[in-house]
């Protein structure tokens, strides 16, 4: 139960990244930080009494926010030089894992779970909030999924993606429609900050965790299709709950390492690629 | 050569004084970073000459730390000690020039992926250092190395790093300044472009990556004798990204560049971190900053120093030995080939000789196969069916540098030189081609090397004669013509040249038939041209080949082909 | 009396990065007409289009659209002021499916708007469903063409509409364009086949290495002038 609570949860915070990396081809190294500051946003209406879904809105403004501007100056001059976005995103997460260290100090922040208690599942009890997130991941990751496949915003999507020029040529401002893909994913990463924020410890280097492990998610996943994401999440996070709950901890990031340095060299466009 | 030694000299005896003037404190701080700064310089060989950028230095620095806190641990004092110390420094190096002949061997394509795994190297690294208790101590780490025999002061551990920093400092200029260093930046430019001038550009990219890891294990064996302590972080991702992030910041470009930006940011971010909360922003900031308008970092802000003045005497050049080919002419057979991509058959059975030497032009509509037949040539397209045979053997599988080899040259539809670089090293770098066997390539003689064919090209078109112009200087006519001319100068006894009158004007068109026809006469070469200025194709053709979807359609001499009525058919469009 | 040009360009001198491709390129279409831009290839005519529509940049030459300079605008922006623009390459969105093709600008549309169409063409009403990279390569220009003449603009570029398509379906877009031509619509058509551009075009730009070698109305330029131009 636990490891499907990890996959789901890996699928979550792959999928803003996902959007951000498989669209629109940007390496997006900042985008942990956007799940930490979504975490912080969360513990911030907390600590100020509110119910924890205004966390949700708030995160939203926040990392929309935030994503506008970096789109505007640092991601839209290095479209096509996507080594320099790497960088310059990195440089961008340092900065941000700076300045959350700055404002909110450097040790843990816990938050209160939102819903305590537990659950029967399969005769074991378990917490109940975990079974809220995976229903929720779950539910949501499929209503994205769907509206991709059938909106015509999705359709738009998937020609920007696959034919930038004619996509220009039948009149789609492409420019704009980036511009809010990028946006998008990157409050994903913030509400998936929101969900995660009271059963992880908050504090300003939590990002890094996730990063890696999402872009080894999309490595052995394979960009730009539903079916690769949740086939790479569930054999990374699979692997790592499998070997840490086996040996420990340890052997199981190292085995997902291992995994992504395989892939890297052998198979980088992912399982399901055709080369 | 001269001035490498010297500056590496004027160097060390700034770096000498330099304990006087700060106090010994100050000079134990910045021993540190002096190795911090021989690492960094490894990045900026992959990354600032060679195009690639390694993320995990922390692997090598690390690995030398670890093997070289072993070493002091077990044989503090003894004799044993100049030996596997600098053991522990080639380790690294063998073992990155070995990752890097694996990863690069694979795929064309460096970039971010190569980047990805050298950090998930890194990261797999320490963890490895973080668990395995019995050998590194685990989280804590090897403790109380003993310093180097005879060198334990703290004055004397500074001048142990200054010493140290000189000389890889030195040693990187002397590196670059090589012709292995010119074709590591021809390589960051147009990597497709150096293998079909026969080199192993996989191996090229591995011997930078070896040096880089040679340089963060110098930096890590010294590092243990002058901590005394070695812990896992050595080894982690926030070490590798800091050397990244000062390099970058320092200048990538310069030779100095790394070792700036170590020193002065790394130095002031030890001291300021606690002091200033925002220092740490400032510098991620300044990062971004240099990622997006400012890719030569803080040195890139200073001019470049020429390295001759116009009015210097020239230097003496040296005859080039000859090109190591078969004699006799070229034969070609091309027997039943296809090439096919999902549904799309680029090439079906296609066969052509070419028997005797001469000017084969190759003409056919859009997406008649032309380009893709001297893909397959040249080994860039797979070919599932049919036999190339070259002088009677059968070629079987190809390579962009392994045909270079052969003797088969080609020019590119788009001009391919490399921008960047001056004129000279253009035309050096295909000068070796064929001639210069890896070892060469660190003798500095070679950038002095020049033929009789070179020779005669520079009378002929003066603007080659202007050696220290940036390629990128050119006109788009002088681009062709000076890719034309790097072609040549491999004297190649098959010479491919796709649309070489692509883009220009009639005169040039004219001048470029001119040396077409002369270089034939001269090197007795076979040249296939594809074209579609059929002016030219007129003027030049022994014989034409007409190609049409994959195939051979028709064959003979411009007559003959202009009076066929299946090529009259496919140009004027009877429709199907 | 000619009626005033709803497309004109003059002067236009251009290429891929630093080259020149093409060089002094001028032309205009009135609504109603046709001009072909015929020539072997490699001689610029899809780069024509490309520089008139702007995905390439201009080193020289005006451009002019209903009276306007639109050198300044980019391709989405073309394309939404009534001028289409169908490329030689990457003519459909292989990952879309054929309805979606249709639709993707304008999802409100309804079946029936496109029902002269599918009379014409009834394999891409059959396939309507199916994923556009599946298709034939005529099919796809069939899907390339229908999905350029539904935006129903005043101006059309078209860059060889008809390479790889059958007979009779070629018979079909010649009618399609007559008909367009008496509503108004003004073409710049890039042709290989000559017995297409005959059929249709009003007035010829013949092109050889990037220059106009041969230009004028129907009547004013022979069969044999033209193919003189197009053979080896």
């Amino acid at each position: 139960m636990n490891v499907v609570y990890e996959v789901t949860t890996l699928v979550v915070i792959v999928l803003g990244l996902a959007i951000v990396f498989g669209f629109l081809g940007v390496m997006n190294l900042a985008h942990g930080e956007f799940i930490a500051i979504g975490a912080y946003t969360a513990y911030a209406c907390q600590a100020r009494g509110w119910p924890y879904l205004t966390a949700i809105p708030a995160a939203c403004l926040v990392c929309g926010a935030l994503a506008l501007l970096v789109e505007r100056v640092l991601i839209r001059p290095l479209y096509q030089r996507p080594f320099d976005t790497m960088l310059a995103t990195w440089g961008l997460s340092l900065l941000l894992r700076k300045t959350v260290e700055l404002v909110y100090g450097g040790g843990y922040k816990s938050l209160v779970v939102p819903l305590s208690g537990s659950v029967s599942v399969l005769g074991a009890p378990f917490p109940a909030y975990r079974v809220l997130l995976i229903v929720l991941s779950l539910a949501g990751t499929s209503v994205l999924v769907v509206w991709y496949r059938r909106s015509p915003t999705g359709a738009r999507i998937k020609a920007m993606v696959g034919n930038p020029e004619l996509a220009q040529a039948v009149g789609l401002r492409t420019g704009r429609l980036a511009r809010n893909t990028f946006v998008v994913g990157t409050c994903l990463a913030g509400l998936a900050g929101v969900m995660v924020a009271p059963l992880t410890p908050v504090q300003p280097y939590m990002g890094l965790d996730y990063i890696l492990k999402a872009f080894f998610v999309l490595v052995v996943g394979g960009l730009g299709s539903a079916v690769g994401l949740v086939s790479g999440a569930g054999l990374i996070g699979g692997v790592e709950s499998a070997m840490s709950a086996i040996v420990d901890r340890t052997w199981g990031y190292s085995t997902v390492l291992l995994i992504a340095i395989v892939f890297l060299w052998l198979r980088p466009r992912g399982i399901f690629a055709r080369v | 050569m001269g001035s490498s030694l010297a500056s590496s000299a004027a160097l060390l005896a700034a770096l000498l004084v330099l304990p006087q003037v700060l106090g010994e404190f100050w000079a134990f701080q910045l021993a540190l970073y002096f190795l911090y700064a021989v690492a960094a310089l490894g990045i900026g060989i992959c990354w600032g000459r060679a195009g690639f950028l390694p993320l995990g230095q922390g692997l090598f620095f690390g690995l030398s730390a670890y093997l070289s806190g072993f070493a002091l641990l077990r044989f503090a004092d003894s004799w044993w000690l100049l030996l596997l110390l600098p053991l522990a420094a080639l380790a690294s190096g063998l073992l990155a020039y070995a990752i890097g002949l694996l990863v690069f061997r694979g795929r064309t394509e460096s970039g971010p992926y190569f980047a990805l795994i050298t950090l998930a190297l890194s990261l797999f690294a320490f963890q490895v250092a973080n668990t395995w208790n019995g050998m590194t101590g685990g989280y804590n780490g090897l403790k109380g190395i003993p310093g180097l025999p005879a060198l334990d002061s703290f004055a004397a551990t500074y001048y142990v790093a200054a010493v140290a920093l000189a000389a890889a400092v030195g040693a990187v200029w002397w590196l670059v300044e090589s012709p292995l260093g010119v074709l590591w930046r021809a390589l960051a430019q147009n990597e497709r472009r150096v293998g079909f001038f026969g080199h192993d550009t996989a191996q090229l990219k591995a011997i930078a990556f070896g040096a880089s890891g040679i340089l963060a294990g110098v930096a890590g064996a010294l590092y243990a004798p002058q901590q005394g302590l070695v812990t896992p972080e050595v080894c982690g991702f926030v070490l590798s990204a800091d050397l990244v992030i000062w390099t970058a910041v320092g200048g990538r470009g310069r030779i100095l560049g790394p070792v700036v930006g170590a020193v002065a940011i790394g130095v002031l971010t030890a001291e300021l971190r606690g002091r200033i909360g925002w220092w740490e922003i400032v510098v991620a900031t300044i990062f971004i900053g240099v990622v997006l308008a400012l890719p030569g970092g803080l040195m890139g802000l200073l001019p470049v120093r020429r390295q001759r003045s116009r009015g210097a005497r020239a230097p003496v050049l040296l005859p080039a030995p000859p090109r190591q080919l078969a004699g006799g002419p070229v034969t070609l057979a091309i027997e039943d080939v296809s090439s096919i991509a999902g549904e799309v058959r680029i090439l079906d059975g296609l066969s052509l000789a070419i028997q005797r030497p001469g000017i084969y032009c190759l003409i056919g509509p859009n997406g008649a196969g032309k380009t893709s037949t001297f893909n397959m040539l040249t080994g860039e397209l797979p070919a599932q069916r049919g036999t190339v045979t070259l002088d009677g053997a059968r070629v079987g599988v190809r390579t962009p540098h392994g045909m270079a080899r052969r003797g088969v040259g080609r020019k590119f539809q788009i001009a391919s030189v490399f921008p960047d670089l001056t004129l000279d090293d253009n035309l050096r770098i295909a000068l070796w081609s064929g001639r210069a066997s890896l070892r060469d390539l660190l003798r500095p003689a070679l950038r002095r090397w020049d033929s009789a064919l070179l020779a005669a090209l520079r009378q002929r078109f003066t603007f080659l004669a202007d050696g220290l112009r940036a390629a990128a200087a050119l006109s788009h006519g002088e681009r062709q013509v000076l890719e034309l001319a790097m072609a040549l100068i491999g004297e190649p006894r098959l010479l491919l040249l796709d649309e070489p009158s692509g883009g220009l004007s009639s005169e040039e068109t004219q001048r470029v038939i001119q040396v077409i026809r002369w270089a034939r006469q001269t090197l007795g070469l076979c040249v296939v041209i594809i074209e579609h200025d059929m002016a030219m194709v007129k003027e030049l053709a022994d014989h034409v080949f007409v190609l049409h979807q994959g195939r051979l359609l028709a064959e003979g001499d411009v007559q003959t082909v202009r009076a066929d009525r299946r090529v009259h058919d496919i140009y004027v469009g009877a429709s199907s | 009396m000619t009626p005033a040009p709803v497309f004109e360009f003059a002067g236009i001198t251009g290429g891929y990065a630093s080259s020149v491709v093409v060089r002094g390129l001028g032309g205009a279409v009135a609504p109603g007409e046709v001009l072909g831009v015929l020539g072997r290839n490699g001689v610029g005519k899809s780069t024509l289009l490309k520089l008139l529509h702007g995905f390439l940049p201009l080193r020289d030459g005006e451009i002019r659209h209903r009276g306007l300079d639109i050198r300044a605008l980019a391709p989405a922006e073309r394309s939404r002021r009534g001028i289409t623009f169908a490329p030689q390459e990457r003519i459909v969105f292989d990952d879309l499916s054929v309805r979606d093709n249709l639709w993707l600008m304008h999802p409100g549309r309804r079946l029936g708007d496109l029902e002269p169409y599918f009379q014409r063409f009834p394999r891409l009403r059959e396939r309507l469903g199916q994923r556009a990279g599946t298709l034939s390569g005529g099919e796809r220009k069939l899907l390339s063409f229908v999905r350029a003449f539904a935006e129903d603009a005043s101006l059309m570029l078209l860059d060889e509409p008809s390479e790889g398509v059958q007979r009779e379906n070629v018979e079909h877009m010649i009618a399609l364009i007559k008909a367009r031509q008496t509503a108004g619509t003004a073409f710049v058509l890039v042709e290989q086949n000559l017995a297409f551009a005959e059929a249709v075009v009003t007035r010829y730009l013949v092109l050889d290495q990037g220059r106009a070698v041969l230009a004028g109305e129907r009547d004013a330029v022979t069969r044999e002038a033209i193919v003189a131009h197009l053979g080896v």
